[in-house]
């Protein structure tokens, strides 16, 4: 009962937190944004259009209304979940229709390959156990290959695919596959399969985590618990596996951002209508309730996140709640 | 001025290298390793021979694994129906008619709307919507007699009302647009029946049919409102009674379906554009184009990748006329800029033809505001060939001395800012390429490299810049009145000159058309001697197409007018 309390306390002043910082991250966004050079009207119309129709069209934005004022007008239509109208990203649309399907994509695939490059880093983790010089040879070479930025992966992987398809299937007679040449046109599955590939191999992740993991699994053998475990001769698995459910969970949240980083440009390169690609295109024809949007829901996502893993924490471990989460 | 458009098709065109350069580079590296190997001499022993095998069994194996995966990956994926496919560098604005401001847009609604006449592929003037027409003697008014039987793309029937709402629409001042202008000429509107329309004009217009082109609207998708919104729900949905039905219209790609109904339909049944950004993406998807994949056509080809394409098996070139010329601006602002010796002096020391090769491809050089093929072009008036002599002794004359590689003359001094827009292609390789020529006769330039809002911003609103290169596009002939009158709306380089001004006066006054053609000749004469900018040259532009399309004519400006016609190669 006490510990249920505690932890509905911590829970909702975590929430009060992130909601918090949600607002403050959005007006900061939308300032942004705003302050940035060149607008909507700007983007579409052409030099030498008579002020007036200038006039006209910003106040049809909306862009007649200072940084502040916008921002409060924004805030105060946004907490009932309207974000606004897309000005001329996505003409007649709502902030919601033009966002909310690239976003999920977006979402299914940055949290998808993480969560493949978690499998991956643990599988890693506890083939290679514990470290020795031989390892390396395996080590160094990945560290190398993976630390480039996923978007010069995505290239040089769409580029290499290419090519070892043209020269060994289409040149040598056989059906190329249909999701040749990338990036792929129609509608397939592969570009996420390539994107993720992509994220995965990309930006140091998999390393990283595969460190991360390495040195959490090394640290809870070598611990006294699990000698004593071992001493009373019970299975140390399941306790392994508990305590390992916290740097699990803290380790992708921390993650997370990288990859919704990193998935803005490689979802440009492999043709994926998601959120990245949005908040590129928006941002170049300075649709700002468009970029907003975007960001906002980029940030809760986060935030959600890592509420979670901090949930998970202190469900997994009770010190955390008894210290006040 | 509202054909202007502002360097949109040409702006995505960057150097890119070839797949091929890949290609030369592996097997020149394979050939070095066997050298290397077929000089190592060494005793070869058992012991290396199973080694030797072991590896090769390993690469064989590493690369049927790599072979099997692509073939699982294939077996994944599953095949999409042949259709038309084709990508654009930017994304289409707005598939309202009235809203369209950039090129993608105006090629897709080329396939999903109709205007009551079209040009045809010999240049002259065809029925769309309309299948006769009449103008007055006067010249002040036109009868349109409309085709019946056609109906919107959500199964209502197009009438003369529709065409009455459109030209409202556009002559509502709450329908706010760029191209309001386009329907100036219009005084009045009345529908004659169910398919009769006459418009009066405000003033004797000629050949008044050509400027019918503008697409028709529905009445009943606004419900009758003339005041339209970008933010219309028209916009999501639009409908046309064109040869093509949206299917699908997300940010990233459009897709399109045949219209049955329609009175002359299309050979191929489907089109799909796809969002590309990247133009070396738009090359490989054309390069490897097949039966199911890749794309069918490319509408602009880089110049580098021309090449590319010229003896391919699966792809043909169709050159591409279009209306737009390069430039290289003076901001009249500029003390020494404002100086015609300056002018001349730079215009003397680059060398175009050079700069134009090296980066952007075949094309022809320029003397004046319109490029050859215009009927404004005078070609009497020679382009001036690069000449450093010259150029340095008109600086000394004008009194910029030489000082510690730079000219100045009292406090002015010979250096100035180049802004460049960076979508602009090849723009970074013309800048440095002006700025090491220049250098040559003592005028220093800076390059400054922006993004294309900030270049907006910098170089047309706030005008904080000395040179700036870009291009203008027009939709059929050049007016070059709004860029270097006084007054012109866009003579964003602060270029003011009486004469100049006068002669733009008349020939603007005139309703003959020889004399309209006489003063734009003189114009370009005097253009060419007065330097407003220094205009560089006109590109041969390329579209590249599979050869699985058939039938194709590519329609200046429009591009995809006479697509009913294309047809596919099964």
């Amino acid at each position: 009962m006490n510990r249920a309390l505690l932890l509905g306390l911590a829970t909702t002043r975590r929430l009060a937190g992130g909601l918090a910082l949600l607002i403050g991250a959005s007006f900061l966004i939308y300032a942004t944004v705003r302050l940035a050079p060149g607008d909507a009207v700007d983007a579409i119309t052409p030099m030498g259009t008579p002020p007036e129709v200038r006039a006209q069209l910003a106040a049809e934005f909306g862009l007649d209304r200072d940084t502040i004022t916008g921002y409060v007008t924004w805030l105060k239509r946004s907490a009932t979940g309207d974000f606004g109208q897309s000005l001329v990203f996505l003409p007649g649309a709502t902030v919601m229709e033009a966002v909310w399907e690239p976003f999920l994509r977006t979402l299914v695939l940055s949290c998808g390959s993480l969560l493949a490059c978690l499998f991956l880093a643990l599988l890693g983790a506890l083939l290679l156990g514990e470290p020795n010089a031989r390892q390396q040879v395996v080590t160094g070479p990945l560290y190398v290959l993976t630390s480039a930025p996923s978007f010069v992966v995505a290239v040089v992987f769409a580029q290499a695919m290419n090519w070892f398809i043209f020269t060994y299937f289409v040149k040598a007679g056989y059906q190329a596959p249909p999701w040749f040449p990338i990036p792929i046109l129609t509608e397939s599955i592969m570009p996420y399969v390539f994107a993720g590939f992509a994220l995965v191999a990309g930006d140091g992740l998999f390393m990283d985590y595969l460190n991360a993991m390495r040195a959490e699994l090394l640290n809870l053998r070598r611990s006294q618990f699990i000698t004593a475990v071992k001493a009373k001769g019970a299975r140390t698995a399941g306790h392994i596996a508990r305590n390992m459910l916290v740097p699990i969970f803290s380790g992708y949240a921390a993650r997370l951002p990288i990859v919704l980083g990193g998935v803005v440009i490689v979802e440009y390169i492999f043709t994926i209508e998601g959120a990245g690609y949005v908040l590129l295109e928006a941002a170049r024809a300075r649709d700002f309730p468009i970029v907003v949007g975007v960001c906002v829901l980029f940030t809760a996502t986060i935030i959600t996140v890592s509420l979670i893993a901090d949930l998970v924490r202190a469900l997994a471990d009770p010190r955390e709640v008894a210290r006040g989460g | 001025m509202e054909a202007l458009q502002q360097g949109i098709d040409l702006s995505g065109i960057k150097s890119t290298p070839s797949i091929d350069g890949a290609i030369l580079q592996e097997s020149n590296t394979t050939m070095r390793n066997r050298l290397s190997s077929d000089v190592a001499h060494r005793d070869v022993t058992h012991r290396d021979v199973v080694r030797q095998t072991r590896t090769q069994g390993l690469r064989r194996g590493a690369f049927g694994a790599l072979i099997g995966l692509v073939a699982l990956l294939g077996v994944l994926s599953p095949a999409g129906a042949q259709n038309f496919t084709y990508p654009e560098d930017t994304r289409p604005s707005s598939l309202v008619p009235f809203f369209a401001e950039d090129m993608s847009s105006v090629r897709m609604l080329e396939l999903i709307f109709d205007s009551l006449v079209f040009i045809n592929k010999r240049g002259d003037v065809s029925g769309g919507l309309a299948t006769s027409w009449k103008v007055s003697p006067d010249r002040m008014s036109i009868n349109f007699v409309l085709r019946e039987g056609v109906t919107w793309h959500d199964g209502n029937p197009f009438s003369a009302d529709d065409v009455v709402f459109t030209i409202q629409a556009a002559k509502d001042s709450k329908t706010v647009f760029n191209a309001k202008s386009k329907y100036n000429f219009i005084q009045d509107v009345t529908a004659q029946g169910k398919f009769g329309v006459t418009i009066t004009f405000a003033r004797p217009i000629n050949e008044a049919e050509r400027r019918f082109r503008f697409k028709i609207l529905p009445k009943h998708a606004f419900k009758g409102k003339t005041a339209i919104k970008r933010s219309n729900r028209f916009s999501r949905k639009p409908i046309g009674t064109g040869p093509f039905k949206v299917k699908k219209y997300a940010s990233r790609e459009v897709v399109l379906e045949g219209n049955d109904a329609y009175w002359n339909p299309s050979k191929i049944s489907g089109v799909r554009m796809q969002h590309t950004p990247d133009k070396r993406a738009q090359v490989d998807l054309l390069k490897f184009s097949g039966k199911q994949s890749g794309v069918q056509a490319v509408i602009f080809l880089p110049p580098k990748n021309v090449p590319l394409f010229e003896n391919s098996d699966t792809v043909v070139l169709e050159s591409y006329h279009t209306v737009s010329w390069w430039y290289l601006a003076f901001n009249h602002k500029n003390r020494a800029l404002k100086d015609r010796a300056v002018r001349e002096a730079i215009s003397l020391a680059i060398d175009r033809e050079e700069l134009r090769s090296a980066h952007l491809g075949q094309g022809d050089i320029l003397s004046g505001p319109f490029v050859e093929s215009s009927p404004f072009y005078n070609f009497e008036v020679d382009p001036r060939e690069q000449d450093l002599q010259r150029a340095r002794q008109i600086l000394d004359d004008a009194g910029y001395k030489m000082k510690k590689g730079m000219r100045s003359k009292g406090r002015a001094k010979l250096q100035l800012t180049i802004v460049v827009d960076k979508d602009l292609a090849s723009g970074q390789e013309l800048a440095l390429g002006i700025q090491a020529q220049l250098k040559k006769i003592g005028i220093v330039v800076k390059s400054k490299f922006v993004d294309h809002a900030k270049y907006r911003e910098q170089v047309f609103k706030k005008k904080k810049f000395d040179l700036t290169i870009n291009v203008w596009s027009f939709e059929e002939v050049e007016d070059i009145y709004p860029l270097f009158h006084s007054k012109g709306v866009i003579n964003f380089i602060d270029f003011k000159n009486a004469e100049i001004d006068k002669l733009l006066d008349t020939a603007k006054s005139t309703t003959d058309y020889k004399r309209y053609k006489e003063y734009q000749k003189q114009l370009h004469a005097k253009l060419n001697k007065e330097l407003p900018y220094f205009f560089l040259w006109s590109l041969d532009v390329y579209s590249g197409l599979s050869k699985q399309v058939k039938n194709v004519f590519i329609q200046p400006y429009y591009y995809f007018t006479s697509f009913n016609e294309w047809g596919m190669r099964r």
